[in-house]
């Protein structure tokens, strides 16, 4: 069923060409993250923190040992600090990825106790 | 014979320790991957919304939509407990547009 | 060697897995299916076509609130056209 969804359609060569230049490359290169704790942040409010064990071109993520920073049921907006659930190893679709950053810092500073 | 069995308790290893990844670290790990040897396992399904699948996974396309067979559907309430929706039985095509994230293995607590 | 047999296995898998997204949806043409909608609206009916972008025909469809539990909405005594991009699942009824 690989033509479901929406139907990719590669522009002729030469359009593309002209759209993306010779060649496209990641305007961020991940692989300086790997095995880092990571900040993500997803299309629909949620917010997850990970070590980044792996990516692909599409952006899809692998995190390990991860924790989901749960909202506010009432307001989504609102993110419950001290509300967390363990995730452990998870892929993140590229296509729901919005923000990507590193958490500075060892890995015993909690994220509550950062801000 | 050896080599057969190093694999089989490499596999083993794997169901029962979460953090295997950390001995692959030296290759390549691709999300896509993750997701096909979780083929015939327990999953875990995260979708934009407040809404999580759980059943064992039977395929997936390049789309990331996902055929997920006797899957639990729930959604999460206001007082972040599980909130029942369908138990459903035989299998399910599930559209990748709204999924979020994938969880191999079934769903802790 | 067995390691070989074993590589062989995880391809066919791989194989099967791209098959079976479109075989899954030829095989359940005919049956009756819950499709749900990202609104939450559920249609219960027998699947008379569908494809490639998730649009989806039912016939004697029967239209319920999240879950075929809850009270009965609607039912339409003729075909039912839902849109691929609204569609959330569509899973067997058994």
């Amino acid at each position: 069923m690989s033509e479901t969804a929406e139907p990719r359609q590669d522009p002729p060569p030469q359009q593309r060409k002209k759209f993306e230049g010779p060649k496209r490359e990641a305007i961020l290169d991940l692989a300086k993250y790997k095995d880092t704790r990571v900040r993500v942040k997803l299309m629909g409010g949620r917010l997850v923190a990970g070590v980044l064990k792996g990516y692909d071109q599409l952006m899809n993520l692998v995190l390990d040992e991860t924790v989901e920073y749960m909202r506010d049921p009432e307001d989504n907006s609102f993110i419950l600090k001290d509300k967390t659930r363990e995730l452990g190893l998870i892929v993140i679709r590229g296509t729901v990825l919005l923000s990507l950053s590193p958490l500075e810092g060892s890995e015993t500073i909690s994220i509550q106790d950062t801000d | 014979m050896d080599s057969h069995r190093l694999f089989s308790v490499s596999r083993e290893y794997r169901k029962t320790c979460p953090t295997f990844v950390h001995l692959m670290s030296a290759l390549e790990i691709l999300p896509l991957e993750i997701i096909d040897k979780t083929i015939g396992q327990p999953v875990w399904i995260v979708l934009q919304s407040n809404r999580e699948f759980t059943g064992t996974l039977i395929g997936f396309d390049d789309f990331v939509n996902v055929i997920v067979e006797d899957a639990k559907e729930i959604t999460v309430g206001t007082d972040l407990q599980d909130v029942p929706i369908m138990q459903h039985k035989g299998r399910m095509l599930l559209s990748g547009n709204s999924i979020a994230m994938l969880v191999p293995g079934s769903k802790k607590a | 060697m067995f390691e070989h047999v074993n590589n062989i296995k995880n391809s066919t898998v791989a194989a099967m897995a791209k098959i079976d997204s479109s075989q899954f949806l030829s095989t359940i043409i005919g049956q009756n299916v819950n499709v749900k909608l990202h609104s939450g609206m559920l249609y219960r009916g027998r699947l008379e076509s569908i494809d490639g972008f998730m649009n989806v025909a039912l016939s004697s469809a029967k239209e319920h609130y999240e879950s075929g539990d809850n009270g009965l909405l609607r039912t339409y005594p003729t075909d039912v056209f839902l849109r691929g991009t609204q569609v959330m699942y569509i899973s067997e009824v058994k």
